[in-house]
């Protein structure tokens, strides 16, 4: 079976958090998954445009679900928050009737396909996890991870609300990023702060509680014993890595816990180089950890 | 379906000092059926091993959200979970809510909940903006919200609430939305402008916790975005947070993409901006200078044409809350 997908990285992985889309296509190539560019694909909007503008925040992400459906595949993306937008307008779009009828007409005013209806929005987590054949998946683990100890860091807009998502009906159970971190010979590390918020939305406007946030999470996480966190958001990452040493300022304690998104690990443990991952980007130096397990 | 037995681990608190609370975990075992709920085996509890056990509860029926706890590291109403849906290997963890103060065991002062609530102030007023017509239609908006029971299960569990005690949390919010969208509210506008305030609809992460922990279907963050898309309507988009979403159809329509090298400025400002030179500094060591020019995507004219059209003659897309049947 060929696993092929339109890809959908999301912004922040073009931009500030390029290193996720070099590691997510690494590790697809390795697993044989083909990611097919979506050239006409615009932002998703995210929350923010249903709020601004909710109708073309509809249109938005309708007319990038069309696309996918002329390439005649599944959408797939390593942003939870276009999974959420995405999701969330697939969702009413694929049981509203109605709507999906008013939508269409908005978008044949711009000389877009109509949306049929007939695609999924998918992570690629997911995907890696539940469609990618299990013994290819564990063959590819050539250098696994000897029991480090991982804490999986959800983000919440691959998990909630659990009306869109109908496959992970039990949120509290979303086995996701655990299992990936058996598979990659690491033990997941139960903590507090696993299933809540890095504050990427209000990250401008609520700095400092962004940074509370932030730090009272991966704090959470190093006290149960982490090692290193991974991600399956972009924006996740922005905050719990980039952010965390200013996180740390604010709260006045030392964090120091290497972050990074589940596809640079996962690369790391198929044997592919730091710079195909773009280790070098990340802000907490994750080399001492990795050493330690032969790794860096 | 057979009984088991479930270990009970509970948080039991004491007051000590002023304001200081002493906690310690003890650990009942009791022996149910699957779908027994927890408020009848902590009623178990505390009528046959512990009477000093704290706990509140009034209707047993998810209508009076007295019995609003931290079961399994989740708050839910305890008269409305099935033991052998929330036990992992046959233990239960029970704690108080959290983000409210404790007076005893798993009961909570929920007077600063309330406090937030009455903040809102949540009655009918009269003001500028004359009554219009209850038509039947005229609460298809609200009826979520008029769910509401006031238990502060989302309270207990926002994220927000959990770094800032002054934010007015998900279900004062949600029974604001409720106000501005009643027909017979004179002061709508006004509330938009107290609602855009800090502490207030902005500063709502949008984690959608809130919408998954309310046992009523209430889904206030819902009524958060719609708040926030009433409040812009009105015209007040002057807080950093307004004009950071604002930012989004502007790129949108401009070439597709965020372009999130302006963004910054756009929404904190010059001097706002100057203020995070040392973020933008700390990002820059790692080369995350996101690039001034992001390429346009392919088709942004179809994005401005719908945008154009979407001006011209709006459409209305907000979801519908479905018809509020007494449970």
């Amino acid at each position: 079976m060929s696993l092929e997908f339109a890809y959908y990285p999301g912004c922040a992985a073009k931009q500030i958090q390029r290193e996720a889309d070099w590691a997510a296509r690494a590790v697809c190539q390795q697993l044989g998954i083909r990611l097919n560019d979506m050239p006409r694909a615009s932002c998703c909007g995210a929350v923010s445009l249903r709020e601004t503008k909710p109708a073309f925040a509809m249109a938005v992400a309708a007319r990038i679900l069309s696309e996918a459906e002329a390439m005649g595949r599944d959408l797939v993306t390593i942003c939870n928050t276009c999974l959420q937008t995405l999701s969330q307008a697939n969702y009413r779009l694929q049981n509203e009737p109605e709507l999906l009828e008013k939508i269409n007409a908005v978008l044949a005013e711009g000389g877009v396909r109509p949306y049929q209806g007939k695609i999924q929005v998918r992570h690629l987590l997911w995907v890696i996890t539940e469609q990618v054949d299990p013994h290819l998946l564990r063959s590819k683990i050539t250098r696994p991870l000897k029991g480090m100890r991982i804490a999986s860091f959800l983000g919440c807009h691959s998990v909630r609300p659990v009306e869109i998502y109908a496959h992970s009906a039990n949120e509290e159970n979303t086995p996701h990023l655990d299992q990936l971190i058996s598979i990659m010979g690491g033990v997941p590390v139960n903590y507090t702060g696993k299933d809540r918020c890095c504050g990427f939305h209000v990250m401008l406007s609520d700095k400092e509680e962004v940074h509370a946030m932030a730090a009272k999470n991966c704090l959470s996480a190093k006290d149960a014993g982490a090692q290193i966190m991974i991600t399956p958001c972009t924006l996740c990452d922005m905050i719990m890595g980039s952010s965390q040493e200013l996180a740390a300022k604010t709260v006045q304690r030392t964090i120091d816990l290497p972050e990074m998104n589940f596809a640079q690990l996962l690369g790391l443990a198929m044997g592919l180089t730091k710079s195909q991952l773009g280790i070098s980007r990340l802000h907490v130096d994750p080399v001492p950890v990795l050493s330690k397990i032969g790794l860096a | 379906m057979s009984a088991q037995v479930y270990i009970f681990r509970i948080q039991r608190n004491m007051p000590g000092q002023v304001g200081t609370v002493q906690s310690h975990w003890q650990e009942y075992s009791v022996e149910a059926e699957p779908n027994t709920t927890i408020l009848t085996l902590l009623e178990v509890i505390k009528g046959q091993q512990d009477g000093s056990l704290t706990f509140r509860q009034s209707c047993r029926s998810a209508i009076c959200g007295s019995c609003a706890i931290s079961i399994s590291g989740r708050t839910r109403l305890a008269c409305k979970t099935h033991v052998g849906a929330v036990a992992r290997d046959g233990v239960v963890e029970i704690a108080p809510q959290k983000n409210q103060p404790i007076l005893r065991d798993l009961a909570i002062d929920i007077r600063p909940f309330f406090a937030r609530v009455h903040g809102i102030k949540p009655y009918l007023q009269e003001g500028p903006e004359k009554a219009g017509k209850v038509t039947s239609t005229a609460y298809d908006q609200v009826n979520h919200v008029t769910q509401c029971i006031m238990c502060a299960c989302c309270y207990s569990e926002c994220t927000m609430a959990e770094v800032n005690p002054d934010y007015i949390g998900p279900a004062a919010l949600a029974k604001a939305f409720r106000f501005v969208s009643d027909p017979r509210e004179g002061k709508k506008t006004e509330r938009l402008r107290e609602l855009s305030e800090p502490n207030g609809i902005w500063s709502c992460t949008r984690c959608t916790m809130c919408v998954d922990v309310c046992p009523k279907e209430v889904a206030p963050m819902e009524a958060i975005v719609k708040l926030r898309t009433r409040g812009l309507d009105k015209g007040y988009g002057d807080s950093a947070a307004a004009k950071h979403a604002l930012a989004f159809h502007e790129d949108i329509v401009k070439s597709g993409q965020l372009n999130e090298f302006t963004l910054m400025m756009r929404t904190l400002g010059i001097f706002g901006s100057m203020k995070e030179t040392a973020m933008a500094l700390h990002l820059a060591k790692k080369g995350k200078i996101p690039s001034p020019f992001p390429h346009s995507i392919q088709g942004v004219e179809e994005l401005r044409k719908i945008y154009a059209s979407l001006e011209r003659t709006p459409v209305d897309v907000e979801t519908k809350a479905k018809q509020a049947v007494p449970e």
